[in-house]
Order: structure tokens, then C-alpha cells, then sequence
């Protein structure tokens, strides 16, 4: 009953912050930087995706303002708590986009509170790049919408493809009650009959709870080869702890999503289970992008060099989310740029524009390279750490899915590339 | 069968660590009459106090008898500093209430500022698997049931066999007459604070243990269990707080195995509800409306 409530107040909320929030993004840029609002968990359970969404929003500030920046002005990036919850957000977002100066671009918006944040940032005309894979956004009539990261479905499936190839028959299904987790389920129940894999068990887990183990017995009864999971740290840590502790020590290999590629998940398993586990017989699916682009080497180089982001450079470049919202800022920062204003509703018709392939086009991997040509009266293509970017009607581009491996805490390796044809085949 | 005997097995070492959590959040209430929600952010500080020890290379059942004692000294401190000096001023029951979850928050976001949002874990101690009647339980586990069922009999000595336990249970039954009595009613409370207080503590670091893996909102998340089962046993009833602990861990372990995971703790607080209406006192309530400390 509370929660039928607060989701009526919540989409009001919604509502009113849109109505009123309306005059900043149809006003020319006040003097000063152009905030982007990072909307994500920076408290609570999530609080690791702040982390990971604001890293990129770091280094692709750095490389803009290394150029110059956008028509006078730096960039900076901010952080907008969305604590991870739908309804909690509501309040914390609508008084970002009516309190922040020059708040003209937004990344994250992941899938936990996607709900809620989208509908607010979208009626106050800011352009953004979202990370959240929910499917209610794969048919999205949202003007300001952008998503090069694939729908949670999408990413189910590749895990069933991963567990596939891997020679696994018989798998467990375990997700913690979370939009973001459950998102996955629909995938890996298209996919699985036509791969040939059985699914022992399909459990829903709470998050946090003190102990895992009858859950454990009854996903033991099944026999299964591997494991395809998703849950925070916390939760994650606990349930391999008690799998350990009723199979003699044993784990099967864990297929989890590439959200987990972050030294928080690693350091809270390791501690319970040992890392030689982490490092051996689990595989991270998510989206994929080479590690040998133009624009994947200054992407790295500016994780790298920036104080904030220096210490996680190595495992955020391996991470598909982060590495789209620093290609999305890149998109928007470049539209800015193109349409000569940072208003919301003026630059973002331009979005097509910067990544689409034309006659004539001056092809480019950085910010840096696109202002150069634009300056140059020439027109633009932006191919960035994701590749070249095709955006349907509903402003979604799903691309490739990797899988990715633990090399340390920091540290990550692709081991493997799973096409964007296959997964779409596997989720008809 | 036997997946029915290993869930109970899970539910009685769950259950063990709620029935820590639930005798000192009961005590306490039994002698105070304040619902102290600042009581699972106590455990999350036990619980981040005990990481901090056990850095300190010391042995980790000295760390929870450490962090307990500790947590202790911090619940007498919430009390007389904030709570009774509110309660003199004649703040009503309602407005402790809201007190003790806003201090509650601002002790979880202190531990945020300190040690940051990230997970923490002790390591693995849970020690060799045990297997014995169809149970499977850690040699942590074991040991965690051991204390609690050993603090449990020390606190039945306490209150039964001992002049200061009979001071405790006149304060709980009748405040004002214990003190015409002659009762030291302020330094019982100070006891009764101190003692829900070390189990608070106790519990917060048997939690961390078998969690694994922990983050600020350890304490949080097993609160409503921790007062399901001070409340099914009866508030103010230790007994009861016992029991109640037990009882919500199996159901709960039970629920998990046989139906949802998910649903674990919509089955124990559905199972509580279900329980009030018929005995509205609880398992071991005392019939009066007064809270009497084992009446």
C-alpha cells in the first residue's frame, strides 16, 4: 500500500519539477561553466555507479576544456544524487534542474531510478545520454533521450549466449529485486530454449538479507553448471560465501553483468570467497567497444591522467556504460558546437547530425578533432571509444556485447566479442 | 524433507543473530519505554568499529565482545545525552520516536563520512562447514549461537538470580514505585541502556561475520526483523525477544526454500500480523497492559 502510494507522488513530483523547470534549458548559457548534471546513486547501496558514471564524465570534461571548451565555456561536472531510489530521486533531481546554473547536459539515469529522473530531465529540455537498459526505453518518444548502451533484454540474452558458448547445459538464474537486475530476465528466458540450455533454477533474491543459504540448497538441488547472476556487492558476497560454505568449498562459474566491474564488487568478493575466483570462473557480459581505437586511446589517456579518475582508469575503460557516457558527452559537447548554442532545445536536433556518415564528413575520435573541423566549416562524423553510432527513431544504438574478465581489482581484460545479430536473433 | 530440516538449520543460526538484536532492543524498551531507532545504526557502527579492530590484528571474538562493550558505552551515552534530557522536557512518545530515527540517520551518515560508501568485509571467518542432524552450519555460526545462547542464560541469571535484576524488573513494572522504593530508577536505566547496548553491539558483529560483506546500511536492513521479533515475543519480554528472533529466522529461511526468496520477510511480518491478532500480547506478553520485564 505505502509503495502504491509513493509511486502516484513520485510521477506528480515528476510532473510539477518538469512544469517548473521548463526556463533554464530555454535560456541562453549564463557566463560560466556548463554543468552536466551526473544523475546517479552517490549514497546507498548503489553509490558505486556514481563512481562509474562520473569518471568519464571527468575525463571527457578534461579533454573538452583541454580544447578550449564550448563556445566560451568550461565544462564541470556535477553530481546529482539519485540515491538509487525511484521515488527518492524525485525530489533530489527536480531541485538540480532548478537550482544548478547552465545545467545543459545529463548523463546517467540508470535503470534503478530511470522512472522517475527521465520524465524530469526530458520535460526541462536538457539533453542527455542515458545509461539505464530499461525496455519500456527501447520504443522511447522522449526528444531529449539519448542511450548507446543495449536494453537490459539485450544484455540477458548475451549473458544466455556467453553460458552457451562457454559448453554450459544447465544453468541457475539468480537476480536480486532490482528493475536494473530484473531487466535481464526476459532475455535469458528467450534465449536459453533456442541455445539448448536448461534453467535449473529462476529465483528472485532480496538484496542484503543476513543469509543466502536456503536459497543456496535449493539452487544446489538443481545441479548447475554455472551460475547467471546479478546482484550488488553486499549481496553478491554473501550468497557465493554461504554457496561455498554448502558445496564443500565449490563454486560454479558466475556470467554477471559488466556493472560489477568495479574494484568496490571486486574487493567485497574477494574478501568473502577469495579472489581466485573472481579471477578464474567469473565473466562479466556487457557492451563492447575495442581497446585499440584513436578514440579509445584517448579515452584511457584522459582516465588516466585525471586525478580523480587515475586510480580506476584500468577497469572503468573496460566497462560499456562508462565508456558511452564519455562517447555521449562527446556527442552532445560536439551538437553544441554544430548548432553554435548550448540551449537544450537547440542543440540537440544536431545529435543526428555529429554521428551520422555524410558525403564529405571529416571523420573524427575526439572533441578536440571535432571542434578543429568544425571550425573549419567542415561537417562531421564522431566515431568514439563505441564505434560508429547508428541511432534509430527512438534515439536507442544497442552495438556488440562483451565479455570480460577480473585481471585484478583495477585491471580487466575482453576475452570475448558476442555480435549484436546473434543477441537481436536470440530475442525473437 | 530434508531440504525442510536444513532451512530450519539456516533459520535457527539467522534467527540467532535476530534474537541478539531483538533481546537488547526489547530490554531496553522494558525499562525505558523509548522505541529506540537509532538501534540499527548502532549495529552498523558496531559492525565498522569491529572492521577497525580486527585491523588492529586483535582475535575477532575479543572484537565482538570489544565492539559490544563499545556500543555499550554509546547507547548510555544517546540516552543521557539526547534522550532523557528530551524526556524531561516532556517530549511525548511519538517525538522520541522521530528523534531516535533522526539520530539514527545522522550516526548511519557519519559512518558514510568516515568510512566511505563502499562495502567492507572482515574476510572469511567463517571457519570449517559443519554437518550434523541434517543441519549445515559454519563453525562461526555455531559459535554465534553458543554466545547468544550463552549472554541469554547470563541475562536469565541476571534478572532473576540477582538483587540488581530485581531493581531492573521493578523499574520496568512500575517506575515511579520502584523509585519510592528506593530503587536507583536513573542508574538502572543506565544498566538497561548499557546491556541493550552490548547486545546491540554483539549482534551488529555476529551480523558482519555471516553477512560477509557489509555497507552503512547493515543495521537498517535487519531492524524491522529485529523488532518483528521483539514484538512477536512480546515487547519488553527477553524470553519472547528469544523466541520471537527464532521464530522469525526460521520462517523466513523456510518461506526462502519452499516459496519466494524474495518474499522471505513479507512471510515473517505476515506470520507477526497473523500472531497479533490472535495474541495480541505476544507469544509471552504479560497480561496487564503495563510492560513487565518477564512477568
Amino acid at each position: 500500500m505505502r509503495r502504491a502510494l509513493v509511486i502516484p507522488a513520485a510521477g506528480l513530483l515528476a510532473v510539477l519539477a518538469g512544469c517548473g523547470a521548463s526556463t533554464p534549458a530555454g535560456k541562453p548559457a549564463k557566463p560560466g561553466p556548463i554543468n552536466v548534471g551526473v544523475v546517479a546513486p552517490f549514497s546507498g547501496p548503489a553509490a558505486e555507479f556514481g563512481t562509474l558514471l562520473s569518471a568519464p564524465c571527468e575525463a571527457s570534461a578534461l579533454l573538452i576544456n583541454n580544447a578550449g571548451g564550448v563556445l566560451g565555456h568550461k565544462f564541470q561536472c556535477t553530481p546529482v544524487d539519485d540515491t538509487g531510489d525511484a521515488a527518492d530521486a524525485v525530489p533530489n533531481v527536480t531541485r538540480a534542474v532548478a537550482t544548478i546554473s547552465n545545467f545543459d547536459m545529463a548523463l546517467g539515469l540508470e535503470s534503478n531510478t530511470a522512472a522517475t529522473t527521465v520524465p524530469i530531465i526530458n520535460k526541462a529540455g536538457i539533453p542527455f545520454v542515458t545509461t539505464n537498459g530499461l525496455v519500456a526505453f527501447n520504443r522511447t518518444s522522449d526528444k531529449y533521450f539519448w542511450r548507446l548502451t543495449p536494453a537490459d533484454n539485450a544484455n540477458g540474452a548475451a549473458f544466455a549466449a556467453w553460458a552457451a558458448d562457454k559448453g554450459f547445459k544447465k544453468v541457475a538464474v539468480i537476480f536480486e529485486n532490482n528493475i536494473g537486475s530484473q531487466g535481464n530476465l526476459p532475455g535469458i528466458l528467450s534465449a536459453a530454449p533456442k541455445l539448448g540450455l536448461k534453467i535449473t533454477s529462476n529465483l528472485t533474491i532480496p538484496a542484503d538479507a543476513s543469509s543466502y543459504s536456503s536459497v543456496v540448497s535449493t539452487v544446489l538441488s538443481g545441479h548447475p553448471q554455472a551460475l547467471i547472476f546479478s546482484a550488488d556487492p553486499q549481496t553478491t558476497a554473501t550468497f557465493l560465501a554461504n554457496y561455498s560454505q554448502l558445496n564443500n568449498g565449490s563454486m560454479p562459474p558466475m556470467i554477471t553483468a559488466t556493472d560489477s566491474l568495479t574494484p568496490d564488487f571486486y574487493n567485497a568478493v574477494a574478501k568473502a570467497v577469495g579472489a581466485s575466483y573472481l579471477l578464474h570462473d567469473m565473466y562479466l557480459v556487457g557492451s563492447y567497444f575495442s581497446n585499440t581505437t584513436p578514440a579509445f586511446y584517448a579515452y584511457k589517456q584522459a582516465m588516466e591522467e585525471n586525478p580523480k579518475t587515475h586510480a580506476i582508469a584500468g577497469v572503468i575503460t573496460t566497462v560499456g556504460p562508462p565508456a558511452s557516457a564519455y562517447d555521449g558527452m562527446n556527442i552532445l559537447a560536439l551538437a553544441m558546437l554544430a548548432s553554435k548554442s548550448t540551449t537544450g532545445s537547440v542543440y540537440n536536433s544536431y545529435v543526428q547530425q555529429i554521428v551520422s556518415s555524410k558525403p564529405g564528413d571529416v571523420v573524427v575520435h575526439t572533441f578536440a578533432a571535432g571542434k578543429k573541423a568544425l571550425s573549419q566549416g567542415k561537417t562531421i562524423q564522431y566515431v568514439g571509444v563505441v564505434g560508429p553510432v547508428t541511432f534509430n527513431k527512438y534515439h536507442n544504438f544497442a552495438g556488440q556485447f562483451a565479455v570480460v574478465v577480473f585481471t585484478s581489482a583495477t585491471q580487466s581484460n575482453s576475452v570475448k566479442v558476442i555480435s549484436g545479430a546473434q543477441v537481436s536473433q536470440l530475442l525473437q | 524433507m530434508h531440504l525442510l530440516i536444513e532451512a530450519i538449520g539456516f533459520g535457527v543460526a539467522s534467527g540467532a543473530v535476530l534474537a541478539l538484536g531483538a533481546v537488547g532492543f526489547t530490554l531496553q524498551f522494558g525499562i525505558s519505554n523509548v522505541l529506540n531507532i537509532t538501534y540499527g545504526s548502532l549495529m552498523t557502527l558496531a559492525a565498522f568499529l569491529g572492521a577497525f579492530l580486527l585491523g588492529l590484528g586483535l582475535n575477532v571474538w575479543l572484537v565482538m565482545a570489544l565492539g559490544g562493550l563499545l556500543i555499550g558505552v554509546a547507547s548510555v551515552a544517546l540516552n543521557r545525552g539526547l534522550l532523557s534530557p528530551l524526556i524531561r522536557r516532556g517530549l511525548q512518545p511519538f517525538g522520541l520516536i522521530i528523534v531516535t530515527v533522526s539520530a539514527g540517520i545522522v550516526v548511519q551518515y557519519m559512518i558514510v563520512a568516515v568510512a566511505g560508501p563502499s562495502t567492507v568485509a572482515y574476510g572469511n571467518l567463517s571457519g570449517a562447514t559443519l554437518h550434523f542432524l541434517g543441519w549445515t552450519l559454519t563453525t562461526a555460526q555455531v559459535v554465534i549461537l553458543v554466545v547468544a545462547l550463552v549472554l541469554m542464560v547470563g541475562l536469565h541469571i541476571l534478572l532473576t538470580r540477582t538483587q540488581l535484576g530485581r531493581a531492573m524488573r521493578a523499574t520496568s513494572s512500575n517506575r515511579t514505585l520502584a523509585r519510592s522504593c528506593g530503587i536507583a530508577t536513573t542508574r538502572i536505566g543506565d544498566i538497561a541502556w548499557f546491556l541493550s547496548g552490548t547486545f546491540c553491539g554483539m549482534a551488529g558483529i555476529a551480523l558482519a561475520i555471516t553477512v560477509e560483506s557489509f555497507d552503512f546500511t547493515l543495521g537498517s536492513v535487519v531492524l524491522i526483523p529485529i523488532i518483528a521479533a521483539a514484538v512477536l515475543g512480546g515487547v519488553g519480554q527477553p524470553y519472547g525477544a528469544m523466541v520471537g528472533g527464532l521464530v522469525v529466522g526460521i520462517v523466513s529461511q523456510v518461506s526462502a526454500a519452499y516459496w519466494s526468496p524474495s518474499y522471505e520477510n513479507v512471510v515473517a511480518l505476515a506470520m507477526l500480523i497473523v500472531m497479533l491478532l490472535v495474541r495480541p500480547r505476544g507469544l509471552f506478553g504479560a497480561n496487564s497492559s503495563s510492560r513487565k520485564l518477564l512477568a
